[in-house]
């Protein structure tokens, strides 16, 4: 169960600005809780009444199987993205009660493998082994991760699938930044806040006093999601 | 950033701070079973301890969650090749009643310990109940620390029974490990109702908006820092007493002047 944002929820686009420039984020990718908590339906839409003339804030939206046509068709929903310049997608199978995996996604999911836009999913690590099985060359991030320390689980991942990559937010293992980047390099990881879960600047001090080179912190602090954005093909 | 904390920017800028060293109240020690910890001994602990501005801590083994005799001793080895840097609590488990009257029975031995520690979860026993009497009773005669695990709505730790336990024993000063992770507003009242009562914030700092709400209910002066290290890195913990949006004051506070009070007269006996 996700802590419950005690410090307000940021649920207003000016909460949040006033909280990044708080602690010097410059631009994000953003959800808007409803996404997840409500539908997508409902928070697909105000995530982009939220971000309209934000240019800091870049939205992302929420998938369902497109067999239900909860979110019409597989083209419209893409050609959604592409009006409305969404980056990203984020996956909550178990709150919105569906198997992540080729049966259900597969017509969608082949076209945002091949389009390269990367796909958020929290770290249910036998659903994320299952779904990089079925699609080897999506774009996958796995947020949130790190409580107690999940290197067992995705280091073998990460060594098969070049795409998979994992975000900051929770990875509090002491060392384990730098640990993982001296094994594998800086390019699989994003830095994210987890706000408003998350106390924002948890994870910025955490990479910005790791023991690795600035120019592999700055690829984690931006660089990579720039890459990963300017691959995209929507 | 905004942020105009002269603490907070000098740990994003040199990743700790000169001004404001940072003592750890919650440390473990060693390997675990369900985690990669790349650095789980001294000299690993030490390193990460350097770069983030962490002068000392105090650790229980995680040997001794499960054989309180050799993982006490392993620990007390620690506190005697690093002494300054490391302290101790003895941890005692309920579950041998015998061997945890041994345990409290070998406290004067070892200098730099400094209390006990409980895990009633992780051993499945109240914090209430009879088997933890010796420990509680010796470290009420002596003034003792104790930090314990404390969970929200737990049956075993939860932050009320801690503080009917602390009610009990006012001599002891508990420190509430994760302050009661989750059971916010019971957890706050029973630290702002005691005296002797602490939240200590591993884990807990990671919340949005807690550390605020901690400082403005219970006061800066009532909090403690702590990371369970070699599990957490310092930095995401200072970095969220850093960029909550309390003073420079509640931030000395609560990294290191709150523990430098508690701790003296352990380093004054350690030194004497």
């Amino acid at each position: 169960m996700r802590a419950k944002p005690l410090g307000g929820v940021l649920s207003r686009a000016a909460d949040l600005l006033e909280e990044m420039d708080f602690c010097g984020v410059d631009e994000g990718l953003v959800y808007h809780v409803a996404m997840q908590a409500e539908s997508p339906q409902a928070g697909n839409r105000l995530v982009l009444e939220e971000t309209r003339g934000q240019p800091r804030l870049h939205a992302t939206w929420a998938i369902l199987p497109p067999q239900t046509g909860e979110l019409g068709t597989v083209e419209g929903f893409l050609a959604g993205m592409r009006e409305h310049d969404v980056r990203a997608l984020w996956a909550h199978p178990e709150e919105h009660r569906y198997l992540l995996n080729a049966i259900t996604f597969g017509s969608l999911l082949e076209e945002v493998a091949a389009r390269r836009i990367p796909l958020f999913v929290g770290p249910q690590w036998e659903m994320v082994t299952a779904l990089l099985a079925d699609f080897p060359d999506l774009t996958l991030v796995v947020a949130g991760h790190g409580n107690w320390g999940d290197d067992r689980f995705f280091r073998p991942l990460v060594e098969r699938y070049p795409r998979l990559h994992l975000d900051t937010s929770n990875y509090q293992l002491a060392g384990g930044l730098a640990d993982f980047v001296g094994r594998y390099g800086p390019a699989r990881l994003l830095y994210a806040s987890g706000a408003p879960d998350l106390q924002m600047g948890a994870a910025l001090l955490t990479l910005a006093g790791c023991d690795m080179p600035s120019e592999a912190k700055e690829a984690i602090a931006d660089g990579n999601l720039r890459r990963l954005l300017a691959e995209e093909r929507l | 950033m905004r942020n105009d904390s002269p603490i907070a920017r000098e740990f994003m800028e040199t990743g700790l701070c000169g001004r404001c060293p940072v003592i750890d109240m919650h440390g473990h020690y060693g390997p675990f079973r369900g985690i990669y910890l790349p650095k789980p001994w001294a000299d690993g602990m030490l390193e990460t301890m350097d770069r983030s501005g962490v002068c000392c801590i105090v650790c229980s083994s995680h040997s001794s969650l499960a054989d309180p005799e050799r993982g006490n001793r392993e620990m007390a080895q620690v506190v005697r090749d690093h002494p300054g840097r490391f302290y101790a609590y003895r941890t005692v488990n309920p579950n041998y009643p015998e061997q945890l009257k041994d345990e409290v029975a070998r406290f004067p031995e070892d200098a730099g310990f400094v209390g006990f520690k409980f895990h009633p979860s992780g051993h499945s026993y109240p914090i209430t109940g009879d088997n933890y009497v010796p420990a509680l009773e010796y470290a009420d005669e002596r003034r003792l620390l104790l930090l314990s695990h404390t969970w929200g709505f737990s049956e075993h730790d939860g932050p009320s029974l801690l503080g009917q336990v602390a009610d009990t024993y006012p001599n002891v000063t508990f420190l509430m490990g994760h302050s009661g992770y989750g059971e916010w507003e019971a957890a706050l009242a029973v630290a702002q109702e005691r005296a002797n009562v602490y939240l200590e914030l591993t884990a807990a700092s990671r919340v949005s908006g807690i550390i605020t709400r901690m400082v403005g209910e219970v006061g800066s002066e009532k909090i403690v820092f702590g990371t369970d290290l070699p599990w957490f890195d310092p930095h995401f913990g200072i970095g969220s007493v850093c960029f909550s949006r309390i003073s420079d004051e509640d931030r000395h506070n609560i990294l290191h002047r709150n523990a430098e009070r508690l701790l003296a007269p352990f380093r004054a006996r350690q030194e004497g």
